[in-house]
């Protein structure tokens, strides 16, 4: 199903294209589909939102991206397209050469990903000359370089320091240091500031958006605090159990969703200055992955549920550049079939809406 | 480092406390030694988790308590329940003594050490209870659901395991959960379930006081809107009172009557919710306020960002802790007052409390201004 790509308007070209990527684990206990058929865009220079809890597939999309998915994992279908390179066709030596100097990542614990026994300005160093010919002493230059630019005081004392001399919010620094040292027109972050305090956080996202605009990269942010996604991304993506459930630019995500899963998130946050007696709650939990339910993997959680969400709801259009996966019609009521249909009619009609789709 | 205490003046706040005050607790220090040298044992330095507190909680109220990672939120949590011991300082339940321990000095003024034996100490469990921040951690892997909510009313001395098993049941239901997985183990619950086991334990016993420690902070989104509105309503049910740990301003906002805001081992702020969020006393609450994200992408704020790390509670600086980091002492050309003294908490009107010397001059404008040049 490619109509399943999803547009956005991108108007400095697009950097990177996911179509229709379906990850699988192969557990002991069954087949868990981690990402199922996901598909969206990002501009040249353009941030993204990935949104979603916890094991609805966002790491797993971005490890994907990364080519880092290892057994039992298997990228089973799809495409990835940086600029006109197939990310999925190259072979292990020529991915080495993307991964890292085009594309780089972040990871949400920096003390579990920089090395314990190397200097940090070794690790950064080592980075850079690994795809660049450059000597030694440049390289060092340029790590110094780049550890002062992402506002480590005292760079060139800092290079020599392990990791386990640093805060958590300098070691941060220090991996975006290294992921950025090469210049990588994309930046996978995921869950950058998570381990962070606030005040900390605060000063990583203010570094990311300075970064940003000077290297004109587009970053993949995957996160599931939406106060950090308002701060940074211009589209955003709400994955939902390995599906990509809507997508659009931040303001039409934030102030006009579409799916009752995306508003019953943005409904269920406490948010500063907002008294409310009480919260808004989705009711339930995520399905297991190892057993979801036929036709819309939300309908259990969902307030609207009808007995046409039996049948895989389409991956369509509600406004333009706005896609959701959801019966409801593009203004949010229940579509012609009515919300107590029996099953027979509402597969049917599933399946006309589905044609037009 | 010099051994010598200042023993820290009592806070207007707790003076204040009215007559339906359920904890108070007074000067509450909390020093973890660091031994080093030769054989390990000498004394080289102590880390001030907790360092001269002084509140009180009202019955039926959530205090929520704010601060960031090694502040010493969780310690001063642990301190009142007695989890560990305290280095000085007094906690009083419902007008009975905890314990009082006097700081060295007093000691050789020859002021006398309380505490309260272990057989009352018993007896003050059941109204002191805890839920724990990692719902994963905290529940025993080996031990059924029933066996862990009901292990705190066999210890206390409901030996009959028909009835016992009645009132599981009963708690179960009330966090809502199902009744019959009552024989279930932890790992076959997700977060959220396991979050409302830890709720379902601290309530066995029926307590009066509930320190929450984090509870929703390691669940997911939705997830954590469920386990708050559970506290609200059961707080409202049983007439609980909560102390309520986290490092999320908005959750706390939304759950607390007051709060107080920790700063390396101090409280540095205290007042009533609207007041501490619409006109916050002190420039450390200024930032954290500034610093949380907001979800509205139309609302992207320039904030107020703090230079430099958080200091290391083993090293805290001298004066105000809050010194190295202040964009307020910055804006007022770094006067030598926040170095060379240390801020008591100091009324600000209505119970508002807040230890800055330089309260007075924040103001939206003073503000703003800093924000244009943090990060112009």
């Amino acid at each position: 199903m490619t109509g399943d790509n999803g547009r956005f308007a991108t108007p400095g070209g697009d950097l990177l294209g996911i179509e229709d990527l379906r990850t699988y684990f192969y557990t002991r206990d069954g087949v868990v589909k981690a990402v199922d058929g996901v598909s969206f865009v990002i501009g040249n220079g353009r941030t993204l939102g990935l949104v979603g809890e916890s094991g609805c597939g966002k790491s797993i999309t971005a490890l994907s991206v990364m080519r880092l998915i290892e057994r039992p994992g298997r990228i089973e279908t799809g495409a990835i397209r940086l600029g006109d390179l197939d990310l999925l066709a190259l072979d292990e030596e020529q991915m080495r050469g993307v991964r890292g100097a085009r594309i780089s990542m972040i990871f949400q614990e920096p003390m579990t990903s920089l090395n314990p026994v190397f200097t940090c300005g070794d690790q950064i160093s080592e980075a850079i000359t690994v795809h660049e010919s450059i000597g030694r002493t440049e390289a060092s230059e340029r790590t110094i370089e780049m550890l002062a630019q992402v506002g480590i005081p005292d760079a060139k004392r800092r290079a020599h320091e392990y990791p386990h001399q640093l805060s958590g919010g300098m070691r941060q620094r220090v991996m975006i240091a290294m992921a950025l040292s090469t210049h990588p027109e994309l930046l996978i972050a995921d869950e950058p500031t998570t381990a962070l305090d606030v005040t900390i956080q605060a000063q990583i996202l203010e570094l990311m958006k300075e970064l940003r605009e000077r290297n004109r990269m587009a970053i993949m942010l995957i996160t599931h605090d939406l106060g950090v996604i308002a701060e940074m991304a211009d589209d955003v993506v709400v994955m939902y159990a390995g599906k990509v459930v809507e997508q659009a630019d931040a303001f039409t995500v934030f102030e006009r969703s579409h799916h009752p899963y995306t508003r019953g998130l943005l409904a269920s946050i406490p948010r500063l200055g907002v008294k409310r007696e009480r919260l808004e709650v989705i009711r339930g939990v995520v399905p297991n992955p190892l057993n979801l339910p036929a036709g819309c993997l939300f309908k259990r959680r969902c307030a609207y549920a009808m007995a046409i969400c039996d049948n895989p709801p389409p991956f369509r259009e509600v406004a333009d550049g706005h896609l959701s996966r959801c019966w409801l019609t593009p203004a949010g009521e229940p579509p012609s079939v009515g919300a107590e249909a029996d099953p027979e009619t509402a597969a049917a009609a599933a399946a006309e809406l589905s044609m037009e789709a | 480092m010099s051994e010598t205490f200042t023993p820290p003046a009592p806070a207007p706040a707790a003076a204040a406390g009215p007559g339906g005050t359920l904890l108070e607790v007074r000067d509450l220090v909390k020093h973890f030694e660091i031994r080093g040298g030769l054989l390990g044992v000498s004394r080289i330095g102590a880390v001030r988790a907790v360092d001269g507190v002084s509140f009180f909680v009202r019955k039926g109220e959530t205090l929520g308590l704010v601060g960031e990672s090694g502040c010493g939120k969780t310690t001063l949590g642990k301190v009142i329940l007695s989890l560990i011991p305290a280095t000085s300082g007094s906690v009083a339940v419902n007008g009975k003594t905890v314990f009082d321990i006097p700081a060295k000095e007093q000691r050789r003024q020859g002021r006398k050490k309380v505490t309260v034996g272990r057989v009352e100490m018993k007896e003050l469990r059941r109204d002191l209870q805890v839920v724990f921040q990692d719902p994963y951690g905290s529940l025993n892997p080996r031990m059924t659901v029933g066996e862990i909510v009901g292990e705190g009313p066999l210890v206390h001395g409901l030996k009959d395991k028909a009835k016992r098993e009645e009132l599981v049941r009963e708690l179960l239901a009330k966090v809502g959960l199902n009744q019959s997985h009552i024989h279930r183990y932890p790992h076959e619950f997700s977060g959220g379930q396991r979050q409302r086991i830890g709720i379902a334990r601290a309530l066995a016993l029926n307590p009066d006081f509930v320190v929450c420690d984090e509870p929703v902070s390691a669940l997911d989104v939705s997830i954590q809107s469920q386990v708050l509105n559970l506290l609200d309503d059961l707080q409202q049910e049983l007439g609980l009172t909560y102390l309520f740990i986290a490092h999320n301003l908005a959750v706390v906002e939304h759950i607390s009557d007051r709060v107080g805001v920790m700063y390396v081992g101090k409280l540095v702020e205290l007042a009533g919710v609207d007041e501490l969020y619409q006109r916050p006393g002190h420039p450390y609450s200024v930032a954290l306020l500034s610093a949380i994200p907001d979800p509205n992408p139309r609302r992207r704020k320039r904030r107020l960002v703090l230079k430099g790390d958080i200091p290391s509670p083993a090293n805290p600086p001298a004066g105000c802790r809050f010194h190295t980091r202040c964009w307020l002492r910055e804006r007022l050309g770094n006067p030598e007052r926040c170095v060379a003294e240390e801020p008591l908490l100091r009324d600000l009107g209505g119970g508002h409390v807040a230890a800055c010397h330089f309260s007075d001059e924040i103001s939206p404008e003073v503000v703003a201004q800093a924000i244009g040049l943090a990060t112009a």
